[in-house]
């Protein structure tokens, strides 16, 4: 029975997804059947598994290597966590969409970008997590690109899928690592891997993860992905394409080996910093709130580094909620205000007091105060770090994280909230808000969220119960890392309220607003050699073609002279064959009419021929 | 039992005939009567597919005798490697002639060259006498010469000619090894089978019939540095020529890597694996390379082609070089499939840019720029096309190039760093999309007096070329299993 379930919890947005590019109407209705279905299969399979069952779904692949999709504990956990974000997203989506003319476009994407997430959590073989993992970057390429005919839109899907394709060679190699290794494409069974390959495989899936997850140096793309709508930010930051990443390494954590939890640890620790620095500098809304989702997915890594899964995952949870209430309540001001820039939003606050308590709530509960739940699952992870043996690396990340997100959160709430005197004078009008369609689908997705993200902890204890890990026994609610983490997020969230960003980052303020990059980024270190790659090529193409410069002046110093002989000697002859060839053609067409060339061909063929025989005769006698 | 297999080969060349006969035949008649005979051998090939192949050798075999006393015969049959490809030749071709219903010049010497081109094209992947198959070889040569000389662009006559020149000297070397291979033979023999369940040659007489095997190949597949006529020929043959050229007529030379120089020559084969695995690894990453470097459209998918091409020569190599019987056959599965998944994915791309081409008279991506908007069909069946061609997941090329990289990774490791290939692809295919595709509509106005605004979307005749090419492309990639299935009977039960 719960076969079917599984199948449900997939192919219900998928066909929801497909139906309506066939039909090309009703678009919200179907969108919203098609998750509310998969919502029902979801639960019923967390239903399911809570009584303690668990099934599995082969499907035909490639030889002796089936696909699976597996209900366990953890990925029913994390494929419920999906379909109830989705929902509230799409609900919320269809306010927000209600004047664009391309809906059908758009849920449609929305519902594939959901079906690949549920397969990913649900898959229970390499090559099916692979594909879905791909077939994300396609679906977050087209929604990040769905308003591709606006400025900048075009770039930013790009290198939103360029960034995350060229780390997932990590994840490829990682695969076959593993492959190689067990013999098996079962996620399961390749979890006992130890020694050199499951270090190398471990490496490289963190690569995949750094890619996937926007973790340093790899954070750029994802705050330029803010130029698709904002329910599609809410969606790819909270349950979907950057939770990707996290839950990877989550899932593979039993295979992990000390030196990669170190690696993965530090990861984490400096992406926690690093992009929580920016998200402070940021003069963008929704940008902070990107940069911000790194730095808390550099949380999750540290959690992992330390050997705890559970805190990353219990963080992954309250984050997906937290966050994506966040870029729904942004996506209200930026309608009523027709931007995202701070300063443009000040004020915005007042104008709009339900859904900045909304916001408040959810950013409160980001920083870590109780009892929202943000407060639980960062004290796990500073519990995490004080017992890791890595203390005295992961617990200082751990701390800074949690002071910079009080910090970040503070300001944006500080700034939304209090208005500009000398501001709203001159520009009255601009910032007056105009009212905004479809605010009531808006803003029920939004109560559904946040009331998500001020309740969730009280799941947690069930959580850990249902996921019944022995690991689940590290996380008790202890004095110390309790007292830890409300000092660092009360500092932070008082710091960022009271001083201004200038005093609080002085000269690092230009460098974060220019994302820490270090020579120039992904730009300067993989596009430009690539494309200096292509040109090269290309050159070498023309030399070919031409046939005019020796070949060995460029290419390597080794082998030099016998590859300038050969390729010379090749297409030198060949060249001058063609050449000689058309001339005479163009010499004998004076002569005679008709395609002289083709039968000079023909010529060229029957002597070969003859040329040939004659060899054989050779041969023969 | 009927012979659906020479029936298969020679009804296009029936068709041939029928058409030269019909001389006074208006255009969409003689049209009508190369889809018909495609469609008609698409059946066959169809017929072919569900009669299938077993793991003891060649299949649904067909003999007679034709120069007894040279050991020289009419020889046809298949396996999993030829079976598919067979199939693809047969919908390649089919909607081919869909596409080109449109020619009008000189559209009697059209239809029956490319007829005459199926035949030999289906001829040389069931041929099992090496002189049957040389002939098809080199007859497909010709027609190919002329199609590109007569119904080519601009450039279309030098083009031609460094085609054929080119690939006509590289298949010397081919007869040359046919020769030696059958000197070696004892009885002397023309059969395939002969000579790959028993190998004639060894030692430094197999090393040269190998090089010389290569050689030919090479030019045909084809590999760095013999790869120059393709991107001149690919550029200025029609579309439907461009199709049947990368589609099909390229993996004679993947076919023929398998075929004769792995299963004739083994030993050889194995001993000089790593070259051959180096010139595929500098194949797949030059071709990708020099793709990003273009600007012209068809150009940047004709060198894909030398990418995608590279990929399979890498699992031909590795599969020689593996120990284990099963990682062998991961490879050569993977490279088969490849084959397959590159002639739908390709063909269906080099059908849109002629597609665009016929309707703005230019292939430059600079002068196209937010075609989505206009040509909505046309625009995400290129996107759709792309996305495949750069191996995406649930798409045709995904399952194949997986297979062959998990492979190398077992045999070669080092040889993984092909890998890179498939991001730059991404790259390419990414920035092709965004400078056509998407963006603001582009004001140039073209030779033709249109202006990217006013391009008309799919017609239905184009749709119904395309559609066929894009479904298999969707269902190769979800389903592999059934062209798997098919491959994996021979490779698994090769004895080397």
């Amino acid at each position: 029975m719960s076969f079917i379930t599984i199948a449900i919890a997939i192919l219900a947005p998928l066909a929801a997804s497909l139906l309506i590019l066939l039909v090309r109407r009703m678009p919200v209705l179907l969108a919203l059947s098609g998750m509310a279905l998969g919502l029902v299969a979801s639960l019923a399979l967390l239903l399911n598994v809570s009584s303690g069952g668990s099934s599995e779904l082969l499907l035909p692949g490639l030889p002796h290597m089936p696909l699976r999709l597996i209900t366990t504990p953890l990925t029913v956990l994390l494929s419920t966590l999906v379909a109830v974000i989705g929902s509230f997203v799409l609900v919320y989506a269809v306010g927000y969409m209600k004047s664009d003319t391309e809906k059908v476009r758009f849920f449609a994407t929305m519902l594939l970008f959901i079906a690949a997430m549920q397969t990913l959590v649900l898959a229970g073989d390499w090559i099916l997590l692979l594909s879905a993992w791909e077939l994300i970057g396609l679906s977050s390429y087209l929604l990040i690109g769905f308003w591709y005919q606006k400025p900048g839109v075009k770039s930013a899907a790009t290198r939103a899928f360029m960034v995350t394709r060229s780390a997932d060679l990590g994840l490829y190699i990682a695969v076959f690592i593993l492959i190689a290794t067990t013999g098996s494409s079962e996620i399961a069974a390749t979890l006992n891997t130890s020694g050199t390959p499951a270090t190398a495989a471990g490496l490289l899936l963190l690569i995949a993860a750094m890619g996937k997850s926007a973790q340093t140096p790899l954070h750029d793309w994802l705050q330029r992905a803010m130029a698709g709508p904002t329910p599609v930010s809410a969606l790819l930051h909270s349950a979907t394409l950057v939770a990707a990443g996290a839950i990877l390494l989550i899932r593979t954590a039993p295979m992990l080996t000390p030196e990669t939890l170190l690696v993965i640890g530090i990861v984490g620790g400096v992406t926690t910093v690093v992009t929580g620095l920016i998200a402070l500098g940021e003069a963008d809304l929704k940008r902070m709130l990107a940069a911000s989702t790194s730095s808390q997915y550099g949380l999750m890594l540290v959690a992992v580094g330390a050997g705890v899964p559970l805190a990353a995952l219990l963080h992954l949870i309250a984050h997906a909620a937290i966050k994506s209430s966040l870029f729904l309540g942004a996506g209200v001001f930026q309608h009523s205000r027709e931007t995202t820039m701070l300063e443009q939003l000040r004020g915005v606050g007042r104008e709009r007091p339900k859904i900045f308590i909304g916001f408040a709530l959810a950013a409160l509960a980001l920083a870590g105060i109780p009892p929202l739940s943000g407060f639980f699952s960062k004290d796990a992870i500073i519990a995490a770090s004080l017992n890791s043996d890595s203390i005295w690396v992961l617990l200082p990340f751990a701390l800074a994280g949690t002071l910079l997100t009080g910090s970040y959160m503070a300001r944006a709430l500080s700034i939304l909230w209090h208005k500009n005197q000398g501001y709203k004078n001159q520009q009255q009008k601009s910032s007056q808000s105009k009212s905004v369609a479809g605010l009531v689908w808006m803003g029920a997705g939004l109560a559904g969220l946040v009331t998500l993200a001020v309740i969730l902890a009280a799941a947690f204890p069930a959580m850990k119960t249902l996921l019944n890990t022995p690991l689940a026994e590290n996380i008790t609610t202890e004095f110390v890392p309790a007292i830890l983490g409300l000092v660092a997020a009360l500092s932070g969230l008082l710091l960022g309220w009271f001083v201004p960003v200038q005093r609080l980052l002085g000269p690092l303020l230009s460098w974060a607003n220019n994302g820490f990059s270090v020579a120039g980024g992904f730009d300067n270190l993989m596009v430009r050699p690539a494309l200096a790659m292509a040109r090269g090529c290309e050159k070498l193409e023309r030399i070919f073609y031409e046939g005019v410069l020796a070949i060995g002046r460029m290419g390597l110093k080794v082998g030099r002279i016998v590859r300038r002989t050969d390729d010379k000697g090749i297409d030198g002859f060949i060249f001058s064959f063609v050449d000689s060839t058309v001339n005479l053609a163009a010499k004998a067409r004076t002569l005679q009419s008709g395609l002289i060339h083709k039968e000079l061909a023909i010529g060229t063929v029957a002597s070969a021929m003859i040329l040939a025989i004659s060899l054989v005769a050779l041969m023969v006698y | 039992m009927y012979p659906i297999v020479s029936t298969t080969v020679f009804l296009p060349l029936l068709g041939a005939l029928l058409v030269l006969l019909m001389r006074k035949a208006p255009p969409h008649v003689v049209h009508g009567i190369g889809i018909a005979t495609s469609g008609v051998t698409l059946l066959g090939a169809m017929i072919m597919w569900a009669r299938g192949v077993n793991e003891t050798g060649f299949a649904q075999l067909e003999q007679i005798d034709w120069m007894p006393s040279i050991g020289a015969a009419y020889r046809v049959g298949v396996d999993g490697i030829s079976l598919p490809l067979v199939l693809l030749t047969a919908l390649l071709f089919f909607v081919t002639f869909i596409y080109s219903a449109k020619v009008r010049k000189q559209s009697h010497a059209f239809v029956a060259l490319m007829l005459l081109l199926e035949t030999a094209s289906i001829g040389a992947f069931v041929a099992l006498d090496a002189i049957l198959f040389y002939v098809f070889f080199e007859v497909s040569l010709v027609s190919m010469y002329f199609m590109i000389a007569h119904w080519g662009h601009e450039d279309r006559q030098r083009a031609a000619l460094m085609f054929f020149i080119y690939t006509f000297l590289g298949s010397l070397p081919l007869l040359l090894a046919i020769l030696g291979l059958y000197l070696g033979s004892d009885p002397y023999t023309f059969d395939m089978r002969v000579w790959i369940s028993n190998p004639p040659l060894d030692g430094l007489a197999a090393m040269l019939a190998l090089i010389a095997m290569l050689i030919t190949f090479a030019v045909k597949i084809p590999v760095f540095p013999l790869h120059t006529w393709l991107p001149a020929a690919h550029v200025q043959a029609p579309a439907a020529g461009s199709v049947i050229l990368a589609g099909v007529m390229l993996k004679f030379g993947t076919y023929g890597l398998v075929r004769f120089a792995y299963q004739m020559t083994p030993d050889a084969f194995r001993e000089a694996g790593v070259v051959i695995l180096i010139f595929g690894v500098i194949a797949a990453l030059y071709g990708a390379f020099a793709a990003l470097a273009q600007s012209d459209l068809k150009r940047l998918v004709a060198y894909t082609s030398i990418n995608h091409m590279g990929y399979i020569v890498i699992g031909v190599a590795i599969a020689a070089l593996a120990a284990d019987p099963a990682i062998r056959a991961t490879a050569l599965d993977g490279s088969v499939l490849q084959m397959v998944s590159h002639g739908l994915v390709t063909g269906a791309l080099f059908l849109l840019v002629g597609m665009l081409q016929d309707r703005a008279h230019t292939r430059d991506m600079a002068q196209f720029g937010g075609l989505i908007k206009v040509v909505p069909i046309l625009g995400w069946s290129f996107v759709l096309a792309a996305f495949a061609s750069l191996g995406l997941p649930g798409l045709a090329h995904f399952p194949a190039e997986f297979q062959i990289f998990l492979a190398t990774l077992q045999v070669e490791p080092i040889a993984i760093i092909a890998i890179i290939g498939i991001v730059i692809t991404a790259g390419l295919y990414l920035r092709a999309i965004a400078q056509v595709f998407l963006g603001d509509i582009n004001k140039t106005v073209y030779d033709n007096g249109a202006t990217a605004a006013t391009l008309p979307d799919l017609n239905s005749r184009e749709l119904l070329a395309l559609a066929p090419l894009l479904i298999f492309t969707i269902v190769l990639g979800v389903a592999p299993g059934w062209v798997l299935d098919v491959i994996h009977t021979t490779t698994i039960a090769l004895p080397f």
